[in-house]
């Protein structure tokens, strides 16, 4: 990756403004959806699963006669606000830890370096159940759980991206100049890291929203009533041939948030 | 047999790159393209074998034998190549396969490409190879050889099918001056054995040893061909005059500078480096006096840009010791970078560098710009980044940033040695000037043993060290018969 | 000899990690069973007699038989003593033997990952190769809405979509169960598709790497024609960042695994799993857990030999 994508975000590339699209319209809806007043969780058992633009549910209702708008809308904003979270969280602890462990190498490189590798020899999503196995249906464990996995990525890739700019020659001539620290942070690798750490910020909101909503669908996590995209997937399966629309709308705006985050972070990543 | 181009021209989208281009190519003579970077020599290379970049069209005739391959179809031309035509990759060590052993990318094209017999196309590898001194390589893989060795093993396999035209396109980009002598001793085997030659490069003392014949290119255009001897000795057109009086070794000397007595500004005693399990140097000492300028020369991979870094403080020695004048800060040591691209912040404009280090060290406006004009640095190019820069200009840009500091050395590590030979000349011209203006003595590392013995007043020759492998023990000038 | 010790490096990191593994795994388990809310003894005893039953008598006999009220340390020496000995303990909720119960669930994780992945190097490889060696065509850029398309689409959603379309409405194949080979189709190609996305993405930029190189531009100088470069030089070459990039598809798949095997209710170590985290059978989680996180580094083992084999840059 190259400091090309820095303008890059300044000036959205058409995949980039796709991206921002999207999430501002999921964001919207986040926002907006609760207006109408209703609460996600007053249940109605004589309008169930009543289809799209019944009166006074415009989204219609589940199986136990919620109101899908407001379901849907809190859904968003519980989705988007705890990615956005974790992946904050992770963003800054990582990204400092790397450029900390370029910066100084030695003791602190190493141990940081081990923690990765120790954090690392679990896949994310089993070190994530162990953390819910402490306390199932709690939002702590997941957070929690999410963050510490997500920041290792950060970690590494600052870490390395500033280790590749420490070592050309600009450095060594800046510091020759008579540059300190902070002008090499500020004009040789934060120019280098930011995009990448940027672009990684937007695949781990990605990653965060996916884990979030897969633990809710297996019941791990977020648990019903709570409502959860994937918790309401769950609820909702059963009932996918009277109410397909009620099954395909969470699903719906778990890819449109999943997408815009993957078009928003640029390059289309491997992993 | 004879390879004639006739008035090529090579359009691209935004016009005419290449005009009216002939010569022709005879056996045993090579056939030199002579030019610098954007001359549009490669292009024609290209346009000779087929591979001209997408976009680009060309337009003329380009005979082998009486036939035009310019009107043969794009299917028809490859069929010509490693058959008719082959053309010798730049940079050899990456135009090999890494994951396959010197012996099979040579066998295969004797079995593949001339279709013989799997024991007759081995037979005929080994052969090649033990021919060029490479019995033993035969087993290795490309990152196991010396650069010099992959560039005997991509010369096998590039006339392996026996095409009786061989283009060489820069074949001495990125080699060092013994490297360049043996790929030149080389080339001018293949000329021997009765092949058409045809060298592009920029680079005049390899021409010189091919001799033959020479086309001299400048933007696009030919503007003097003749029998190189002559053409070297005599040249006729001004451009031809600047790139023949470019080779350092034409150079007048560098007059010789008062040194004022004094102690040294920096002295190494009794240094040792090993790098990778090979000694470096040891037990080297030596010292810069003020004002002086110092070179040290020799192949590449033989430390020099290492001890000039110890000399600065940039590398530790891993025995002796280095000592700097104590009165003079870290700011008195500056260094000049081979690529000066590397040397800058890739965002942000030259411009706002300069800023950032006036105001770091308060230095005024005014006498930056005098020293801006000085070396010819125009107001505009401040407005640039690194990368919208020539070359020439950049580096100019980091003399500048560096003489800013008033330094009592410079260490100018093959500052010029990525630049066409002119804007060598001119930048190196400019170093003279300003570093007897200032008084600061001027510490040449180079690779060119020509250029350091006229720019120093004292030379400092590293020994060569073997780089890679030579189990065959072959000595390289004996490859040229 | 020499050419044996960067294997003997790479083997040993890999055993580094396991052994990391194992620690973690173990580690988080212990503390689970220390911190957990409530009467441990009295949970444990409820889920093996139901709540019906349990008293207190009951529930001080499991307090003993875990030895719960030993010193913390003496219980972290214990625990980790039965982990070495491979001793994982029995089921709280069952009374299996973790042991056998894991073996049992691994035959069936392995089938379903070994399908998935010949599925995913089926669609996926192909696909990639022909977009890189077309790069920038129609195809390439097809394939590439696609993948990303793919990409957004979680696990679960992606096996819900198949469940619906290719069982239900279509009534191509069953939904769940295992037994029959028509059973595995369906959760394999739930995780092979998500994988496909992505290897067919790091295929496409291999192939297209190596089509615009140096030495594939020589090999066709020497006069080989297109197909037999890209047989001699091409393919070798291309394969080397894919197979590394198997190691980061092992998380993918590990991951997979264990929702997918959730939402098909497919009987593997994933599935059990998520049973025991929502149970709290704290010896099956462990047990899960461990063969889970081993089978992730024996697999990015077997993805590093592979490396090692084919590139002879990393042998030297």
């Amino acid at each position: 990756m190259t400091a090309l994508v820095f303008p890059a975000l300044a000036f959205p590339a058409p995949r980039r403004a796709l991206g921002l699209a999207l999430l501002l319209a999921v964001g919207v809806f986040a926002l907006l959806g609760p207006l109408h007043g209703l609460d996600p969780l007053r249940q109605d058992l004589s309008a169930t699963l009543l289809p799209p633009g019944s009166a006074g549910h415009p989204l219609g209702t589940d199986h136990l006669g919620r109101d899908l708008l407001a379901r849907l809308a809190h859904a968003a904003r519980l989705s988007l606000g705890s990615a956005l979270a974790t992946a904050l969280v992770a963003a800054v602890a990582g990204t400092l830890l790397g450029l900390l462990a370029a910066l100084r190498g030695g003791l602190a490189e190493r141990g940081l370096l081990a923690l990765a590798d120790a954090v690392q020899a679990v896949p994310a999503l089993l070190l994530v159940l162990l953390f819910a196995a402490f306390a199932p249906g709690g939002f702590l464990a997941l957070y929690l759980g999410l963050s510490l996995t997500l920041w290792v990525e950060f970690f590494r890739l600052a870490r390395s991206a500033a280790l590749s700019v420490l070592a050309r020659p600009q450095v060594e001539a800046a510091r020759l100049l008579g540059f300190g620290t902070g002008h090499i942070l500020r004009r040789h690798l934060w120019p280098e890291v930011a995009p990448v750490v940027l672009t990684l910020f937007a695949f781990a909101a990605g990653t965060a929203v996916t884990s979030i909503s897969a633990l809710a669908f297996i019941g791990v996590a977020l648990r019903p009533p709570t409502p959860e995209w994937g918790g309401m997937m769950t609820e909702l399966l059963p009932f996918y041939a009277e109410a397909p629309l009620a099954l395909l709308m969470p699903a719906g705006l778990i890819f449109l948030t999943v997408l815009g985050l993957h078009l928003l972070a640029g390059k289309e990543q491997a992993a | 047999m004879s390879l004639i181009v006739e008035g090529l021209s090579i359009h691209g989208p935004e016009g005419c790159i290449v005009r009216d281009v002939g010569f022709t190519a005879r056996p045993g003579e090579p056939m030199v393209l002579l030019g610098e970077t954007g001359s549009g020599k490669s292009l024609v290379a290209q346009a000779v074998m087929g591979v001209l970049p997408a976009g680009l069209r060309a337009e003329g005739r380009i005979l082998l034998d009486g036939q035009d391959l310019l009107a043969l179809s794009a299917r028809e031309r490859r069929g010509l190549w490693g058959r008719r035509i082959a053309m010798l990759p730049q940079e050899p060590w990456s135009a090999l396969d890494p994951t396959m052993r010197a012996f099979g990318q040579v066998e295969e094209v004797h079995r593949l490409v001339r279709g013989r017999p799997a024991a007759e196309a081995a037979g005929a590898a080994r052969a090649d190879l033990a021919r060029l001194g490479l019995a033993t390589a035969a087993r290795r893989y490309p990152f196991e050889l010396s650069g010099g060795m992959n560039q005997r093993v991509a010369l096998a396999a590039t006339h392996a099918a026996g095409a009786p035209v061989l283009i060489a396109d820069e074949p001495t980009k990125g080699l060092d001056a013994a490297m360049r002598d043996t790929a030149a001793a080389l080339l001018l085997g293949e000329a021997r054995e009765g092949r058409i030659l045809l060298v592009i490069t920029h680079d005049v003392v390899l021409a010189g040893y091919l001799g033959g014949e020479a086309v001299v290119m400048l933007e696009g255009q030919a503007v003097e061909s003749g029998p190189l001897r002559q053409l070297l000795a005599a040249p006729r057109h001004e451009y031809t005059r600047r790139l023949v009086a470019a080779d350092p070794a034409r150079w007048a000397s560098w007059p010789a500078r008062p040194v004022p007595g004094g102690r040294a500004l920096v002295e190494g005693r009794g240094l040792h480096k090993r790098l990778g399990g090979r000694e470096l140097f040891g037990g080297l000492t030596l010292e810069v006096a003020a004002g002086e300028v110092l070179a040290v020369s020799g192949p590449s991979g033989c430390g020099k840009t290492t001890l000039g870094n110890m000399l600065l403080g940039l590398a530790r020695p891993d025995a002796g010791e280095v000592r700097r004048r104590p009165d003079l800060g870290p700011l008195s040591f500056q260094k000049l970078y081979q690529d000066p691209m590397a040397a800058f912040p890739p965002t942000g404009t030259l411009g706002q560098a300069l800023t950032e280090l006036l105001r770091r060290h308060a230095i005024p406006r005014a006498p930056a710009e005098a020293l801006m004009r000085r070396l010819r640095l125009t107001e505009v190019l401040l407005g640039r980044r690194a990368d919208q820069v020539s070359g020439g200009q950049l580096q100019r840009f980091g003399l500048l940033r560096a003489l800013l500091l008033k330094p009592a050395l410079l260490f100018a590590d093959e500052a010029t040695s990525r630049l066409d030979p002119v804007t060598q000349q001119e930048v190196m011209d400019l170093l003279r000037e300003v570093v007897a203006e200032q008084g600061t003595a001027l510490l040449v590392v180079t690779h060119e043993e020509a250029l350091a013995a006229k720019v120093a007043g004292r030379v400092v020759h590293l020994a060569p060290q073997v780089v890679g492998l030579s189990p065959d023990g072959v000595p390289e000038a004996a490859l040229a018969l | 000899m020499r050419a044996l010790s960067p294997l003997l490096r790479l083997l040993g990191g890999r055993l580094a990690q396991a052994g990391l593994v194992a620690l973690l795994v173990g580690s988080a388990c212990f503390l689970m069973v220390r911190t957990l809310p409530g009467d441990m003894a009295y949970r444990i005893a409820a889920s093996r007699y139901g709540y019906d039953l349990v008293d207190t008598a009951a529930a001080r006999a499991v307090h003993a038989e875990l030895g719960l009220d030993r010193p913390w340390y003496v219980q972290l020496a214990g625990w980790f003593g039965d982990l070495a000995r491979l001793d994982l303990g029995t089921s709280l909720a069952s009374g299996e033997k973790v042991l056998e119960k894991l073996g049992i669930e691994l035959g069936h994780t392995l089938l379903l990952a070994g399908v998935a992945l010949a599925l995913s190097a089926l669609i996926g490889l192909p696909l990639g190769a022909l977009a890189g060696l077309r790069a920038g065509s129609a195809l390439d850029r097809a394939a590439l809405v696609g993948a990303a398309a793919l990409r957004a689409v979680p696990s679960f959603v992606l096996g819900v979509g198949l469940m619906i379309l290719l069982a239900a409405e279509w009534n191509l194949l069953p939904a769940g169960g295992v037994g029959e080979w028509e059973e595995v189709i369906l959760p394999a190609l739930t995780l092979a598709l998500g994988l496909a996305a992505a290897s067919s993405r790091v295929t496409r930029d291999a192939v297209a790497a190596v089509v615009a190189s140096p030495f594939f531009g020589f090999a066709r100088a020497k006069g080989l024609g297109d197909g037999l470069a890209f047989r001699r030089h091409g393919v070798r070459n291309a394969a080397i960042p894919v197979v590394s990039y198997l190691t980061l598809q092992m998380v993918l798949l590990v991951e997979g695994v264990v929702v997918v095997e959730a939402l098909f209710a497919w009987p593997g170590i994933g599935h059990a799993l998520v049973h025991a985290v929502l149970g709290r059978d704290i010896p099956v989680v462990q047990g899960a857990a461990l063969v889970m996180g081993l089978l992730f580094v024996l697999l990015n083992t077997a993805a590093d030999l592979a490396c090692w084999s084919l590139d002879p840059r990393r042998r030297a």
